[in-house]
């Protein structure tokens, strides 16, 4: 069975182009979200195997975004997606429970390489 | 006008090197994103008077899209990518495969958006490197609108308490597209002394 994915991220554009790279993969993008509310709200219904976060968004952002999906479920799997690669950021990330950091702009083949890496560990 | 706030030339050199670090940066990640060849000019750094600052991207009534967004962190400010209207479009046609001509659809507003947040996030993620500084960019924000309105509408804030702003400023191309655009950093004032400090060139 093919993984699910949530892509988070608040610009359309941005999720359009990781849809694309993962269905071509052969991943199920089972859904989106446009801000950190949202992402916790659609994990809970949704309960992905991967989330893709954006750091940046409005209401919520996704650093705190993976604070609480990781309160729900321990074992969540999360790979940042952002523009900020700055390092006290990538670290808080990491630290919140997200699996690994990947720095846009990024090449398709870096995306699926990390959303691979992430759903081993 | 430097020497109104004290600026010394090594100063300026020191936030053109700001410029060119976090512009250089800026310029990979777009090169990445249209997978074409980007250019850019030697940056300024100058304390202009607020209403000549639209005068550096071609006039306050040039028709221009500007993605833009403040910054938090250890220091302040604002940053800018103005886009001439024409280039904006073939900028988003580049993106996007769509119908050439006509109002910039949804997706190519996004796509704008999205790179104006990306060039934005390069390039603080050099100039954090280069200071030690954590910089961090706020949701962008999208206009189309006359130059001199998008700026006034940025320094808004700025201007209640300043006459002067500061500018760092880099032009770039985007070889055989005829895209041009600005990016422009404004560091607000109260921030410089901390930029100044990391960059080891304070004036006390």
């Amino acid at each position: 069975m093919a993984p699910t994915v949530l892509i988070v991220d608040d610009a359309l554009f941005m999720r359009m182009m990781i849809r694309d790279i993962l269905s071509k993969d052969g991943f199920e993008v089972i859904g989106e979200a446009e801000n950190g509310v949202e992402a916790v709200e659609r994990y809970k219904e949704m309960r992905p195997d991967l989330v893709t976060m954006d750091i940046v968004m409005p209401e919520m952002d996704g650093i705190e975004a993976v604070r609480q999906i990781m309160k729900i479920d321990p074992n969540a799997k999360i790979l940042m997606c952002s523009a900020m690669g700055q390092q006290p950021l990538v670290v808080e990330a990491l630290e919140a429970g997200a699996k690994d950091f990947i720095i846009k702009p990024f090449q398709p083949s870096k995306v699926i390489e990390a959303v691979e890496k992430a759903l081993k560990s | 006008m430097a020497e109104r706030k004290g600026l010394t030339p090594l100063q300026l050199d020191a936030l053109r090197e700001v410029g060119n670090i976090g512009s250089g940066n800026a310029a990979v990640a777009l090169s990445t994103m249209v997978d074409k060849k980007v250019m850019l000019s030697v940056p300024r750094a100058s304390l202009v008077p607020l209403v000549k600052v639209s005068d550096l991207v071609g006039g306050a009534e040039t028709p221009v899209v500007g993605i833009y967004l403040h910054i938090s962190g250890d220091a302040s400010g604002s940053m800018l990518l103005l886009l001439e209207e024409k280039s904006a479009r073939e900028l988003a046609h580049l993106m996007v495969s769509g119908m050439e001509g006509g109002e910039l659809t949804v997706v190519e507003q996004s796509a704008l958006q999205e790179t104006g947040s990306i060039l934005a996030g390069s390039y603080l993620n050099a100039l954090s490197q280069m200071t030690g500084i954590l910089l961090k960019p706020s949701v962008p924000g999208f206009a189309m609108d006359m130059a001199g309105a998008i700026i006034d509408f940025i320094l808004v804030e700025i201007s209640q308490s300043e006459d002067y702003v500061l500018v760092i400023e880099t032009e770039f191309d985007v070889l055989q597209h005829k895209i041009r655009g600005h990016l422009i950093l404004f560091p607000d004032l109260g921030s410089l002394d901390i930029i100044l400090g990391r960059l080891g060139v304070t004036t006390d």
